[in-house]
């Protein structure tokens, strides 16, 4: 391999004029909705249906309809939650520490990963309150004054998720749409339709891509990443605050809030890389979400494969060097009891699988790296249930013991929320750039001054 | 104005400068002047004329404005709406609203008629006690007597007397008419028999009843009999003693107890009595008197769970066991034991230490054989103990009595071949089930269809009321009169604390109206008018009693007993007769597999099916629920090559059964336990595809005993039938799960010996655990009361009765089978059971587990919005309005003691059978009656802590720990429970809490429970192991 590693590596390919990447990227949203979409939303809308009506019949019966019992209080619910809440990382870590950290190869990425966030992020919203014995209260959590001088318990991890992933969600999307802005005025500029022009014109809130506007912008944008950086690493050690500050053997682990934040952005990636493996064929933006990212993020998701891998080690080593006979129990019999499948599939597909990215051919190859990230994903899943069914279903008490296995509802609302999720990413695709069309311009080649002169804007015209 | 007046007589016309209100009144106009003298101006008054207005004065107007006002309101209510509270129009004089009434009276669950307590609540009884006068059962009662008051609710009870129309249903009627129409057939019966065909008669004066019936119609006979029955005992007792009063055991002072397949702390006999006896020999402050029990038997009993040394062997093989034990200590041989031994693989060890215990405490040691043991072994046992000294044991002055002996088998079947010969004319179940109780090679109800008339009393429909054709509602042991006999001594009283709930009637009140040949004679009083005369003409002059019968009658009523001293007791001292030994059959073939029939512990012989408690009540062995199965070895299970829940048939002659097995550690091999009283049929929405009918192996002359049949064909059935139990059926796990519960120190035992030789032996090796916490201590609770419990071990048997309490008490629903088999099971408190040892001998170890009140209480920090908090008391609390049901509180208990309402569990379960009108009214009051999606837990009855506070503060005295008694503690046969403030020093908690054996479980948590563990000793050595 001959790669020059003092230049930098293209980002859009083809160097397209400027005119023709607003013309591909804002394609969707000019088009009426052809065949395949309204096939692909509608079988999202079904799944989507299916998990209003388990929600529906969970509401209306309660909980009795999952399969949860004494002694596993916890099971799909919240790993769905934590599940979701670990994909909805990689948007904010692609849009604002990558950001900081000067990656250009980002831009490509960004708009989707963060819009994928937004939506991931709802979908975890809700299973904290449709887990609940009695959703109508589930305003309790929330810190009001009343008359009763009832607060919540400031003590309790599920309170301080309250906050965390409200923050969370109210960050990523101030972030998601100040990033629009200037889009939404490219978008105004090129409609001829009036409602549409009427929309933009609202949300691109006169926006004139004057140098001052730019300034700001630069500025908010630099700020907002600043806030949302933090938060990247707070969520979902928040999240595994949860867990760590039970006593439940198998959860009260110290190694839980950089292992969780790790597997978050482990499956956020590997969620990113699933759909735009997609977007990017049927969108014929190839160019612009070039093979050069793939293989970027996949190298992230090799990382984090074995960051968990580490914290999977460690798990191990802890429970044998505590000498904590109930810990030393939860892990052999995580690993050798009834739910050992689950824990042997959640290894192979965390850490043994992502293993197959060093090398180059398999990081740039379409078909087996969403066979992978689509492992990753199961795995990640599974990841959070080894955790929270396996720790549960056998903790202090042998006579308490009892195995757990979901029912068709537990099933279907897992179902609904991909529904939900995929439906919306899908209305995002026709509604909203999926590309940030300013970012991308300011990355194509000869976009920038560079100090041979060779990238100089001049060049292009020249060519 | 009167300035005004001066102003004009002064100097006309001048203006005022100073101050004005108009120029009039600035220029002093005159006629203005003249007008301001006036209140009203000219005009206004001119109507004004009293006389004219109308005569309603003001008050009358405002009394009809308020009249109409407030007949508007009455005319806009919809007054049938009558609301849930209505004030007494004449209160009652016992009656406060809000405080509970407890009156005596006899528990008729079965034929021990223990002495209850009910509490009722304006009326309506809410729980059942043990009457603590009671001579016999001093105050405890079993489960079956705890859940009564849930039958006396029963919705599917039958609430009008009902005629088999021509269709063949069941059509409602009414008492006159169907009073006339049986008298008529009574009368017209002539020589041809009225049979009677009921359970055991236990009170005096329904046994008059009886005579008097017999009296007016001579063709009457009764029959009476019960399913589990102590007549081989008797039988053998009167060959070998020539008396028919067996004695009682005194139990409190044997010091080795040899239990032969008896289930003496289980189901048999004097339960309640025997349990507590027993106990008395198992107090850790009083070694010397520390008692030893083994137990021989064929499957885990309960008693075989609390035994010291466990021998398992087939039931049929008791025979040979006693006699190679007689042969071993008449002769003093040691070699029939040995063969004997290793002809049924008994450790030698085991039957050494057995030999040295019967020869070291003679006179302290007794043989109990089971009831179900066929004759000979009776017989054999009688003789081991005059040879042991066991007579010793025999107890002379306090006898059972017999009000009317039990029918034998040749009586039953003499009457059902006259009902085949057409000999009879009625047959009246007198709230009996014989169809479904008697062995099914009688046919019985074959017979039925010759019968013209077959009149079933019941409380609720069974199967013999379905082939009757007359079905009468009989009342409720709580809303009927009675007395009961059952022991020289003392009579137990009987008296409804509710009126019939449905149009049932006592079942002597129907007899003795059709005694009085008209329809028209019932009263709601008769029986209680004709016991009272009863008692007033035959009882009451026998008792020499100083008071007048009216206050001997109240005060017999308000104790619930009626002490009469030893007026009554029967002779029982007897010679043995050797030859009764000597003559007795010793051939005994002991071969291929047996079955033995067991009493259930949770319904009893079938009576109590249709009873949801005791239905969920876990098996105190297998922690089965809702079901009863063929329990079978390990070794048993492969050769028949089945697992837990697959089907197996057994075939007996021409009977046969498909039921599923349980794998039991501790069954003899080739042995098959069945549990009888399930597999009802017709006997309502609860007991419907509840367990299997194990009646119908039940033979009149085959099998060693009714309940032990031998020569039985078994195999696998294919398919399988889904048991649910409370506990998970993984007790054998190898490796890392063994005696896990022994491993993280949640059981902790040790022996008598260890115990005597180092009293710190249970602390010694282990740390003092560290007091940390981020929270501040609750231990600061140094001021006033904190509550803490205690829980001997020693005397927990595992029994269950705190359960049912505890069911009653806190108002906990019934989940269900399927929902149980999920496990979402609501009790409050649960008996944990765990093996320990070699799977197939295995040591049983049991543990009473509820809230343990934490001081760190893990549940209490994880609450997101507080609905579990700390009492300033010591209490861990769980608020039900507040909890929004996030279960996080239940994942962080390390004792999984926390509860939550999956669903509704009262709507969920059956079609809200739980939710009928009748069954609301056994709710207690001053619990919440929780919904779903909110979490619950043990609360240490806080209802009865707040109301001994409340007494305590109108009384102006400090609350004391001693006021409070919880309900499982009130429930517990054996006083295992304790329950106090442990701030007062002089508490008998506080003793408990400090004890050597004392110990908390996962202590090293830092929870800092607030139930302390008494470790269990094992009265054993190391032979015995």
């Amino acid at each position: 391999m001959d790669i020059d590693y003092s230049k930098e590596l293209v980002q859009v390919e083809g160097n397209p004029p400027l005119a023709e990447l607003d013309r591909v990227i804002s394609l969707p949203l000019d088009q009426k909705p052809n065949k395949n979409f309204l096939i692909a939303i509608s079988i999202t809308s079904t799944m989507l249906l299916i998990g209003v009506i388990c929600v529906g019949l969970t509401f209306y019966y309660g909980i009795g309809m999952w399969g949860n019992n004494q002694p596993v209080g916890w099971a799909f619910g919240i790993i769905n939650f934590v599940f979701w809440v670990g994909i909805g990382h990689a948007g904010t870590l692609i849009s604002a520490i990558l950001f900081l950290l000067r990656q250009k190869w980002r831009t490509g990425i960004a708009r989707f990963a963060e819009a994928m966030t937004i939506f991931a992020v709802i979908c975890a919203g809700l299973f904290p309150i449709i887990h609940t014995g009695r959703p109508w209260l589930a305003g309790y959590l929330i810190p009001y004054p009343n008359d009763h001088g009832l607060w919540v318990n400031f003590n309790s991890p599920l309170v301080w998720d309250v906050f965390a992933v409200s923050t969370y969600f109210t960050v990523s999307l101030v972030f998601w749409y100040v990033g629009l802005i200037p889009d939404f005025a490219t978008l105004r500029d090129r409609t001829t339709d009036k409602i549409k022009k009427t929309l933009y014109s609202i949300f691109s809130m006169g926006w004139r891509h004057s140098n001052r506007h730019w300034q700001h912008y630069e500025k908010a944008y630099m700020i907002l990443a600043g806030l949302a950086t933090p938060l990247v690493l707070s969520v979902h050690t928040v999240v595994s605050f949860d867990f760590a500050t039970a006593v439940v053997p198998g959860w009260h682990t110290t190694i839980f809030p950089p292992y969780f934040v790790a597997g978050a952005i482990f499956s956020g990636f590997a969620m990113v890389v699933t759909c735009l493996v997609f977007l990017r064929k049927v969108f014929h933006i190839e160019h612009i979400i070039t093979m050069n990212h793939l293989d970027n993020m996949n190298k992230i998701v090799l990382a984090t494969s074995m960051m968990v891998g580490y914290g999977y080690s460690m798990e191990l080593f802890m429970a044998w060097y505590s000498g904590n006979h109930f810990e030393q129990f939860v892990f052999l019999n995580r690993a050798f009891g009834p739910y050992a499948w689950a824990y042997w599939t959640m290894i192979s597909c965390n850490v043994l699988i992502p293993q197959l990215f060093w090398i180059r051919k398999i990081r740039r190859s379409i078909p087996v790296m969403l066979f992978i990230v689509v492992f990753v994903n199961v795995g990640m899943w599974f990841e959070r249930f080894v955790i929270i069914v396996t720790s549960l279903h056998r903790d202090f008490l042998p006579s308490s013991w009892r195995m757990y296995t979901p029912t068709l509802v537990d099933l279907g609302i897992l179902l609904g929320s991909f529904g939900l999720f995929f439906t919306l990413i899908l209305l995002f695709t026709r509604t909203l750039p999926v590309v940030s069309m300013a970012e991308v311009k300011a990355v194509i080649h000869g976009a920038q001054p560079s100090h041979d002169g060779s990238n100089h804007i001049q060049q292009i015209g020249g060519e | 104005m009167s300035d005004n007046k001066d102003m004009i007589s002064k100097d006309d016309m001048k203006p005022d400068p100073d101050y004005w209100r108009s120029f009039e009144e600035l220029y002093n106009d005159p006629a203005f002047i003249e007008s301001s003298h006036h209140e009203f101006k000219e005009g206004v008054t001119d109507d004004f004329n009293p006389g004219n207005l109308s005569g309603l004065s003001r008050r009358k107007f405002l009394a009809l404005v308020g009249a109409s006002a407030a007949l508007a309101a009455a005319g806009c209510t919809n007054y049938r709406d009558k609301g849930d509270i209505i004030p007494y129009v004449h209160k009652p004089e016992e009656i406060t609203l809000g405080k509970p009434l407890s009156y005596a009276s006899t528990c008729t669950g079965c034929s021990h008629a223990c002495g209850i307590l009910v509490k009722t609540r304006e009326g309506r009884p809410i729980k059942i006690d043990g009457n603590p006068d009671n001579p016999v059962s001093k105050g405890k009662i079993c489960t079956k007597g705890h859940a009564d008051i849930l039958s006396l609710y029963d919705p599917e009870k039958l609430s009008q007397p009902m005629k088999r129309g021509n269709g063949g249903g069941l059509d409602k009627t009414d008492w006159v008419r169907v009073d006339n129409e049986i008298i008529g057939i009574l009368k017209s019966a002539g020589e041809k028999e009225i049979a009677i065909v009921t359970h055991k008669i236990i009170s005096p004066t329904a046994k008059k009843v009886l005579d008097d019936f017999k009296a007016k119609y001579p063709s009457v006979k009764v029959y009476s009999y019960e399913l589990f029955n102590e007549q081989n005992r008797l039988s053998t007792w009167q060959k070998s003693y020539g008396t028919p009063n067996y004695p009682l055991i005194k139990w409190n002072e044997a010091k080795v107890i040899i239990s032969l397949e008896s289930d003496f702390l289980g189901t048999e006999g004097n339960k309640v009595e025997n349990t507590r006896l027993y106990s008395e020999g198992r107090n850790v402050d009083d070694l010397k008197n520390f008692n030893k029990l083994y137990v021989v038997e064929g499957n885990m009993s309960l008693t075989g769970m609390n035994s010291d040394v466990r021998i398992k062997l087939r039931p049929d093989a008791q025979f040979e066991f006693v006699m190679s034990l007689i042969d071993e200590l008449r002769n003093n041989s040691v070699s029939s034991l040995k063969t004997f031994g290793s002809k049924y693989a008994i450790p030698p060890g085991k039957l050494n230490n057995l030999l040295k215990d019967i020869r070291e405490n003679k006179g302290k040691v007794i043989v109990y054989a089971g009831r179900t043991l066929p004759e000979n072994v009776h017989l054999a046992v009688n003789y081991l103990n005059e040879l042991i000294g066991g007579t010793a044991l025999y107890r002379t002055d306090f006898v059972e009595y017999s009000v009317l002996p039990l029918s034998n088998k040749e009586e039953i079947e003499s009457l059902v071949s006259s009902m085949n010969r057409g000999k009879v004319a009625a047959v009246i179940h007198y709230d009996s089930n014989p169809v479904f109780h008697l062995p099914a090679d009688n046919k019985y109800a074959n017979a039925l269809k010759n019968v013209p008339a077959v009149i079933t009393l019941c409380l609720s429909e069974n199967e013999s009321s379905s082939v009757s054709q007359y079905v009468l509602p009989v009342n409720h042991g709580l809303e009927s009169w009675g007395d009961a006999k059952i022991r020289n001594g003392f009579y137990s009283m009987q008296q409804p604390v509710i009126y019939p709930i449905h149009n049932s009637r006592q079942k002597e009140a129907i007899l003795l109206t059709w005694i009085s040949g008209k329809a028209s004679s019932y009263n709601l009083d008769l029986y209680h008018n004709y016991m009272m005369d009863n008692w007033k003409n035959n009882i009451y002059p026998l008792l020499k009693s100083k008071l007048n019968f009216e206050q001997f009658w109240n005060g017999a009523l308000h104790d619930g007993v009626v002490i009469t001293g030893n007026i009554d007791l029967p002779n029982v001292s007897g010679q043995f007769n050797s030859s009764s030994f000597s003559g007795i059959n010793k051939s005994s073939a002991v071969s291929g597999f047996v079955v033995a029939l067991k009493e259930s512990y949770s319904v009893g012989d079938g009576r109590y099916s249709n009873n949801g408690w005791l239905n969920e009540l876990p098996h105190p062995v297998s922690k089965i629920v809702w079901d009863n199965y063929a329990s079978i070895s390990r070794k048993t299970s492969k050769e028949l090559n089945v697992r837990t829940n697959d089907l197996i048939e057994i075939t007996s002659g021409s009977r046969k059964l498909t039921i599923p097995v349980n794998i039991q550690p501790g069954c003899a091999d080739n042995t098959i336990t069945i549990e009888l009283g399930f597999g009802r049929t017709n006997a309502g929405t609860i007991s419907d595809g509840v367990g299997f009918n194990a009646n119908i192996l039940q033979s009149k002359d085959e099998g060693l005993s009714s309940w032990i049949i031998t020569n039985v064909e078994v195999r696998k059935a294919g398919g399988s039938y889904p048991l649910a139990a409370t506990q998970e059926f993984h007790a054998f796990d190898k490796g890392r799960t063994k005696d896990a519960a022994q491993k993280r120190n949640i059981i902790r035992e040790g022996t008598v010996d260890e115990y005597k030789k180092n009293p710190d032996f249970l602390k010694a090796g282990s740390e003092e655990v560290e007091n940390k916490s981020l929270y501040p201590p609750y231990d600061e609770i140094k001021k006033g009361v904190k509550w803490a419990m205690a829980v001997d071990l020693n005397k927990c048997l595992g029994c269950g009765e705190c359960v049912i309490s505890c069911y009653s008490e806190n108002n906990i629903p019934v989940v269900g089978k399927e929902q149980a088999a999920k496990g979402r099971d609501m009790q409050w408190l649960r008996v944990d059971r765990y093996y320990s040892g070699d799977p197939e001998e295995p040591k049983v170890s049991q543990q009473l587990m509820l809230c343990q009140h934490c001081d760190h209480a893990p549940c209490e920090n994880v609450c997101p919005v507080a609905a579990t908090t700390h009492s300033p008391d010591g209490l861990n609390q769980m608020v039900y309005n507040r909890c929004v049901g996030t279960r996080y509180c239940s994942n962080n208990c390390p004792y999984k003691v926390r509860r939550f309402n999956y669903f509704n569990y009262r709507d969920h379960f059956n079609d809200g059978y739980q939710q009928s009108p009748v069954f609301n009214l056994i709710f207690n009051p001053e619990v919440t009656v929780r919904s779903r999606g909110v979490m619950e837990k043990c609360t240490f009855c806080v209802q009865r802590i707040m109301e001994a506070r409340e007494d305590a503060i109108r009384d102006e005295r400090p609350l004391k720990g001693s006021d409070v008694k919880t309900a499982c503690q009130e429930a517990c046969i054996t006083t295992a429970i304790h329950f106090g403030d442990m701030n007062d020093p002089s508490s008998e908690i506080n003793k408990f809490r400090n004890h050597k054996l004392g110990y908390y479980v996962l202590e090293d948590l830092n929870t800092r429970p607030n139930v302390t563990y008494i470790a269990k000793l094992r009265n054993t050595d190391k032979e015995d192991a």
